[in-house]
């Protein structure tokens, strides 16, 4: 999907990048961080689906990845 | 393998990652050749790449497809030209090629060269048992599948699919079409060859044989055209709608024109707020992202299935009966597109 | 991508993606400015203020910048993000799905 495309896009540029993605899509973004020849770069996977979720709920869910993507982010 | 350890070459391809489940014609370079004799094309230019994967399409690639699929040689400038619209910017094939959804890209093709290699639009023409049907539309899902890589759990995400994406490709029925084709309504000559692609679902089937004048008829086919469930109803989105010739008589004998039951189609279609709250994709944001004005917060207020004409396809298709058959659309931003191409 | 096999011709794609190199990783957050990419979905835009702002908070990392996409089925345009590489150090883009 596009977001991998836009990550590896940063990622051209110098800027170190991370996508989030919900579980539904796992397999897709793999196949396209290796298609695009990226093939391992992390990404951050939350539960499918989140669309349901309440705008409290949604923030505590999201606040369990913050470490993950400063991980991703730095050396 | 075989017992004296030659290539079974049918299970060869029947075990690949792309295989649409369906044994191919094997591609030799004699097979190649005498499809590359169909176009006066250089093998090595290049129609485009496909999303997501981006693996290139030559023309070559696309004969190769092509006769994989049991297209004739005569069959190959359609499905060039078919693969080139859809890898137009507009159509979007790279959301679609990852979406949950199950559209595929139907092929509309019109003009002479269509009648011309036998392209079928009457009698079950989006059912099997037509080749040129059948394999056209057969080549572009297996270069989707195989330059795309649009394979579901790997670069597709589809949840079921349609049977729409075995092939889709379809005419119309110009002998008993009671008006000027789909390309003519779009500005096209009638001998021009024209196809128009659009990002849709298999059909559902919308009998009536009980109205015989127009209002009651459209009304009925409109309702086949919503559905809480239907992404038409939650984006702005494409829909085909092929009416059967012996409904589109009963609008033409009345005068109606091509034109006027385009109109009366995106004025019946939709629902109001009131009725799409309660199941389904509704969601406010949603609605508010339409582009068109729509006041969610009001019960009465009127969502239409077609936020914008250009997003309804209306052909004649199908044998003589009394039915009509609506394919509904994405909701990601795909929008329909159309052009000639050159036998 | 064809090879003769048997006396038939493979079309199988997917040979030699040309690799792309991962950006140099900062060792820390602190002072960064993160660049956060919303592709419109839904939760997105959330998401990424809510990581954003911990990333302040528990990093250091000293201002974030939110930016949409267009639709979020299609890739952000070569401006959008040519754009932020000039103003962000680090990037999350978000709902892939």
């Amino acid at each position: 999907m596009c977001s991998v495309h836009d990550t590896i896009e940063f990622e051209k540029r110098g800027i170190p990048a991370t996508v989030i993605i919900t579980q539904a899509f796992r397999n897709a973004a793999v196949f396209q961080f290796k298609g695009k020849g990226m093939e391992g770069h992390p990404y951050v996977e939350m539960p499918h689906p989140i669309s349901n979720l309440k705008a409290d709920e949604m923030k505590a869910l999201a606040l369990k990845y913050v470490d993950q993507v400063a991980r991703q982010l730095t050396v | 393998m075989k017992a004296d350890g030659a290539v079974d070459e049918f299970e060869f391809f029947l075990e690949k990652a792309w295989s649409d489940g369906l044994p191919v014609v094997t591609p030799t370079e004699q097979r190649i050749q005498h499809m590359l004799a169909a176009t006066r094309r250089d093998p090595g230019e290049l129609v485009g790449n496909v999303p997501p994967a981006m693996e290139p399409a030559t023309v070559r690639d696309v004969a190769i497809h092509a006769l994989m699929a049991g297209c004739k040689p005569e069959y190959l400038p359609v499905v060039l030209g078919g693969l080139a619209l859809m890898l137009r910017e507009e159509f979007n094939l790279n959301g679609v090629q990852g979406t949950m959804h199950g559209v595929a890209p139907l092929m509309i093709v019109n003009g002479p060269y269509a009648r011309k290699i036998g392209l079928h639009g009457g009698n079950g023409c989006f059912g099997p048992g037509f080749r040129a049907n059948a394999s056209i539309g057969r080549a572009i899902r297996l270069m989707l599948l195989n330059l795309g890589g649009g394979i579901p759990g790997v670069g597709s995400a589809t949840i079921f699919a349609t049977p729409l994406r075995y092939t889709a490709c379809v005419t119309e029925n110009g002998e008993r079409s009671p008006w000027p084709s789909l390309a003519v309504s779009k500005g096209y000559g009638s001998e021009d060859d024209v196809i128009t692609c659009a990002m849709v679902e298999s059909p559902r089937l919308c009998f009536d044989d009980v109205s015989q004048e127009p209002a009651r008829l459209l009304n009925g086919i409109a309702d086949s055209m919503v559905a809480m469930g239907s992404w038409n109803m939650h984006a702005r989105s494409d829909m085909v709608v092929a009416m059967g010739p012996q409904h589109a008589s009963i609008c033409a004998a009345t005068g109606m024109s091509h034109a006027d039951v385009h109109r009366r189609l995106c004025e019946l279609a939709g629902r109001k707020v009131r009725d799409l709250k309660n199941g389904g994709n509704w969601r406010r944001e949603r609605a508010l992202g339409f582009p068109i004005n729509i006041d969610p917060d009001d019960d009465d207020c009127f969502v239409p299935a077609i936020k914008d004409p250009r997003d309804l396809q209306l052909i004649v298709a199908g044998g003589w009966g009394p039915c009509t058959a609506i394919c509904h659309g994405w909701s990601g931003g795909s929008r329909a597109v159309h052009g000639p191409y050159s036998p | 991508m064809s090879e003769e096999m048997s006396g038939f011709i493979d079309p199988t794609a997917g040979g030699g993606k040309a690799k792309v190199a991962p950006a140099a990783r900062p060792m820390d957050l602190a002072g960064k400015v993160v660049g956060l990419l919303d592709n419109t979905k839904e939760q997105g835009a959330l998401i990424l203020q809510t990581i954003g702002e911990a990333l302040r908070e528990r990093y250091g990392a000293a201002k974030v910048v939110l930016r949409s996409k267009e639709h979020y089925s299609k890739p952000a345009t070569d401006a959008l993000i040519d754009e932020m590489a000039q103003e962000v150090q680090v990037a999350i883009a978000a709902v892939g799905g």
